[in-house]
């Protein structure tokens, strides 16, 4: 079993769920945050092998996190940090690309099994 | 002798004042032409300096009395009245600052602006100069008032101010009659030069044109201003409707991701085996969802592509590259239906000048749909043809086919034909796809049409594309698109 360790930040209950259930029947131990502030602490302590990170998120929103994690890093190195979104924005990517982001999931256009794949792609780089 | 001498010096005395008398006089002429020649300059050149109406209006009843002096000679009003829009009543519009002016509205019993008198009170000498287009002259003031006042109230109030003669001129321009300009004097219609004649005949005229001007400029600036309003709005309604589409489109993936994800689950996850009616609604939902998540992938791209948000940045690129790489993109799906996936023909074809994110866009759409109409086992082939100036590139599908009287149909918003109605149910098609695809191709200056056997015997879709020609190259601009306004979007990507 991998155990590895997933941060899931995503302010919808169900979908939180969703992936929680998802990763966490895939072996990985999953914590989750709800809303931006809980996020950015619970990245700043580290550790994490991978961070999905929703863009929209009540309290700070995805790309804040991102520039406060510039101003002040995890305690602990993370891993990969990848954008969780509903739209291909070209824009908002590119901004989170550039403040650190390593890569993004468009969550409405894939199945759980793709999602998976992906986040096991990210787990290997 | 002595007596002759004297008579002759008398004599030529007498012809020496004479002449000096005509010679004088005739200077004197000179020089009240050059006066008032100058006057007029000067008046025009203030009358026509400015278009804004109450600065024209300003300087119409002040310019004569005060830039040149005629207040020195008499002249104490100036009072401009229009014909106003509806062509039904004489407006007063405006008076001189001058000390009898102010008297004179001072203790009028009525507002100086709101003066109306009709144009059918012929009695009125303003609406007789108007009528007849002549200057006309009177001794009482109350003529050019008739019948807003009592005549005796005004007699009285000239009196006080001591105005003696009022004329009226019409005021005309390009054979549009204006309204009036009246002067009124402290003198008598006998003191009245020639000059000052003409120099008022010439003023009234210039008057007309003044007018005229100004009140084009006007109308002219309103309805730029309303011009400019309307468009405002019309660019805040349009960046309210892209932000409302776009926060709904992402409000709505919300829940729909939701339930595809757990109707997914419930497939793939579920801690109990599923019947297969179980299996059957829940594989419905699931793709019933996913067709709702296209619809608003589609509807969102449409939304961009219709208000110009879709840019196109050209290059030279391979077709036929562009098409393999595709293939490889869905060869998953394909081999779940068992499909094969093949190019024929001849692949050594020129370059095309597209933008190749769009062409793939519209390649994942035609294929994608081959591979929804054709049946398991069934085969998707490629092909390409040029003339030299375009590159057509083809995707045939072995699928149900479509019969003529639909094929025009294909390409219209939720233009989906009955007949195939079944298949689009099952594979989460919109009806939309093929409406983006004609846009984005048309946005690159290619055409897009489709081609059938008839029912049973497979469809062709074609689309053109510019050939990469050096005339091409040349003329870069004439292929790009650029976003006017706001951000550039990109099109969310096609589901297969």
């Amino acid at each position: 079993m991998d155990k590895r360790k997933v941060l899931i930040v995503e302010d919808d209950q169900f979908l939180r769920e969703f992936y929680q259930e998802l990763l966490s029947g895939a072996g990985y131990i999953v914590d989750v945050a709800p809303d931006g502030e809980t996020a950015l602490a619970k990245i700043r302590q580290g550790g994490w092998n991978l961070v999905l990170l929703d863009i929209m998120l009540p309290k700070k929103d995805g790309l804040s996190i991102l520039k406060d994690l510039k101003t002040q890093g995890p305690a602990v190195p993370n891993g990969q940090i990848v954008m969780l979104t509903n739209l291909g924005n070209d824009t908002i990517i590119n901004q989170a690309f550039l403040l650190g982001a390593n890569g993004y999931l468009v969550k409405s256009s894939m199945n759980p099994d793709d999602v998976l794949n992906e986040i096991k792609n990210y787990l290997q780089k | 002798m002595f007596l002759f001498i004297i008579t002759i010096i008398f004599f030529l005395l007498v012809v020496i004042c004479t002449l000096l008398v005509l010679l004088k006089k005739e200077m004197k002429k000179t020089f009240s032409q050059e006066i008032a020649f100058n006057s007029l300059w000067k008046v025009q050149s203030v009358l026509l300096s400015t278009l804004k109406f109450e600065d024209v209006v300003q300087q119409i009843t002040n310019v004569i009395l005060k830039d040149i002096n005629y207040i020195n000679m008499g002249y104490v009003i100036v009072v401009l009245a229009l014909v106003d829009k509806d062509q039904k009543n004489l407006r007063r519009i405006g008076i001189s600052r001058t000390e009898e002016a102010e008297e004179f509205i001072k203790r009028y019993p009525k507002p100086f602006t709101d003066i109306e008198i009709p144009l059918d009170e012929i009695k009125n000498i303003g609406v007789q100069a108007i009528r007849k287009n002549k200057i006309l002259v009177t001794s009482n003031v109350a003529d050019v008032l008739y019948p807003t006042v009592d005549a005796d109230f005004v007699r009285n109030l000239q009196q006080k101010v001591g105005l003696k003669t009022t004329i009226v001129f019409p005021v005309v321009s390009r054979n549009r009659k204006l309204g009036i300009l009246i002067f009124s004097l402290k003198k008598d219609q006998s003191k009245i030069s020639d000059i000052e004649w003409a120099v008022m005949r010439n003023y009234a005229g210039s008057v007309g044109i003044a007018v005229e001007n100004s009140v084009l400029f006007e109308d002219v600036s309103k309805s730029n201003e309303a011009l400019t309003d309307a468009n405002k709005k019309l660019e805040d309604l349009d960046k309210l409707k892209d932000d409302f589409v776009s926060i709904a489109s992402h409000e709505l993936r919300t829940p729909m991701t939701a339930i595809r994800s757990y109707a997914w689950m419930a497939l793939n996850k579920a801690d109990t085996p599923l019947s297969s009616k179980m299996q059957k609604y829940l594989q419905r939902t699931l793709i019933s969802t996913e067709r709702l998540i296209n619809l608003v992938n589609d509807m969102l791209n449409i939304s961009r592509i219709e208000s110009g948000r879709v840019a196109i940045s050209p290059i030279s690129f391979d077709m036929v590259t562009l098409v393999k790489d595709v293939l490889v993109e869905v060869e998953p799906k394909s081999k779940e239906k068992q499909l094969n996936l093949l190019i024929t023909g001849p692949i050594l074809i020129p370059k095309v000048f597209a933008d190749p994110d769009k062409v793939r866009e519209v390649l994942l759409n035609l294929i994608g749909n081959a591979m929804k109409f054709t049946l398991n086992g069934g085969s998707i082939s490629m092909s390409f043809f040029t003339d030299g100036q375009m590159v057509e590139t083809s995707v045939k599908d072995s699928g149900v086919g479509i019969s003529k009287e639909d094929l025009s149909k294909l390409f219209l918003k939720f233009g989906r034909l009955d007949d195939s109605y079944v298949a689009a149910a099952t594979s989460g098609g919109t009806g939309l796809g093929l409406y983006i695809c004609k846009s984005l191709i048309t946005l690159m200056r290619g055409k897009i049409w489709a081609s059938s056997e008839g029912l049973g015997k497979g469809t062709t879709f074609t689309f053109s594309l510019p050939a990469a020609t050096p005339q091409v190259l040349a003329n870069e601009e004439n292929y790009t698109i650029r976003v006017s306004s706001g951000e550039a979007k990109n099109l969310e990507p096609v589901a297969i």
